[in-house]
């Protein structure tokens, strides 16, 4: 499996910080995508094995991406991490149906984030 | 210019609160994702301060431990080395060497005859004066000490310390027969914190000195054994200084 991590979300301002924070962190690469459609023509093309995905996303939502990115060959076996508005409501249950392994509550705590990332990387 | 009627009117405003809405909801979110980084920024720095005080509470237990077990075979001595340590960071301070320094210059002042564990106990303990073999023997401990601990980063110039503790400003001192400024500042402080703990604490052959006595003997080398701006440096802390650390180390 590929080290790629995929960071999807429709605001710029996330997908920056986000990278910013994993920067040098560990070694993978990392890809962004600003809405649903996006994220699976780059998980197709680059096979992450770790994907940061936004629930309220214009085109193909967060929860229907999952959906699809765990149908793709190349994704089925990804870690998928869900982010959330809020917490504990049927948003989570749904991403769970549709195969989320994880959820980062925004706004998220940048210590959790690399936590994850770090755990993933060591497994790999 | 399209003359609006009322009704664009209201729809346009309506579009733009709806805008402004929804960039005020961006921009809260985005003050609580800040907030969220601050809160982690500072938790990291508490563990980050928590950690490095353990660090530094790990490595000073680890020097006195190391230098215990060189105290532990020499039972005249009891805790020569804490004293002199405690006495040397007076005289540094004295000298206004800086703060950065001075964890270092402890270490060195406690671990100075690590050396002596590659000494056998027959030389040792020897009641009677050394041979010339034996005396040589026992003048390696400064480089073998300084050797032993040379690896350990932390330690920083310690093992100058610990190399150069026996150096005599006028150059008559060992293992190197460095002169005045050549020796490290600390081993130049270590020299008088030394001859001060000899001199007033009592031995088999001799009682102990006054801390007066000890001071006339100290002042009378200046120059000779000790770093003039050294005995300087000590002549301006009072007894009571002294006193006191020996009241609490024993």
């Amino acid at each position: 499996m590929s080290r790629g991590v995929l960071v999807v979300d429709d605001d710029p301002f996330i997908r920056k910080l986000i990278a910013t924070t994993l920067e040098d962190v560990a070694e993978f690469e990392l890809h962004e995508a600003a809405d649903g459609a996006e994220a699976l023509e780059i998980a197709e093309r680059e096979r992450p094995s770790l994907v940061f995905l936004d629930v309220d996303m214009p085109v193909l939502d967060g929860i229907a991406a999952c959906r699809e990115l765990r149908s793709l060959e190349q994704t089925k076996d990804a870690t998928i991490v869900m982010l959330t508005a809020a917490h504990g409501d049927s948003v989570e249950r749904s991403a769970e149906e549709a195969g989320a392994d994880l959820f980062l509550t925004k706004p998220f705590s940048p210590l959790d984030l690399l936590r994850l990332v770090d755990q993933l990387g060591g497994e790999s | 210019m399209a003359v609006r009627s009322e009704n664009d009117l209201i729809q346009e405003i309506e579009r733009l609160r709806a805008e402004l809405a929804r960039r005020e909801q961006e921009s809260a979110d985005k003050e609580r994702q800040l907030e969220r980084y601050a809160a982690d920024l500072r938790e990291t720095f508490k563990q980050e301060r928590a950690r490095s005080q353990e660090l530094r509470a790990s490595y000073v237990a680890t020097v006195r431990a190391l230098s215990n077990a060189v105290e532990a075979r020499d039972a005249y001595t009891g805790k020569h080395a804490e004293r002199v340590a405690a006495y040397g960071m007076e005289i540094a301070r004295a000298l206004g060497l800086s703060l950065g320094e001075l964890p270092e210059i402890e270490f060195g002042f406690l671990l100075h005859d690590i050396g002596k564990v590659a000494i056998s106990d027959r030389i040792l303990w020897k009641p009677d004066s050394l041979s010339e073999d034996e005396r040589r023997l026992m003048a390696r401990h400064p480089v073998i000490g300084s050797e032993i601990i040379r690896g350990i980063g932390f330690l920083g110039d310690a093992a100058d310390v610990v190399r150069s503790h026996h150096e005599r400003w006028d150059g008559e001192g060992y293992p190197d027969g460095l002169q005045g400024e050549q020796i490290p500042l600390a081993a130049r402080v270590f020299a008088v914190a030394d001859v001060l703990d000899a001199l007033t604490t009592k031995r088999p052959y001799r009682p102990a000195s006054s801390l007066a006595e000890a001071r006339e003997m100290i002042n009378a080398e200046s120059g000779s054994h000790f770093d003039p701006r050294v005995a300087g440096a000590f002549n301006t802390i009072p007894d009571e200084t002294f006193e006191l650390i020996r009241a609490e180390i024993g």
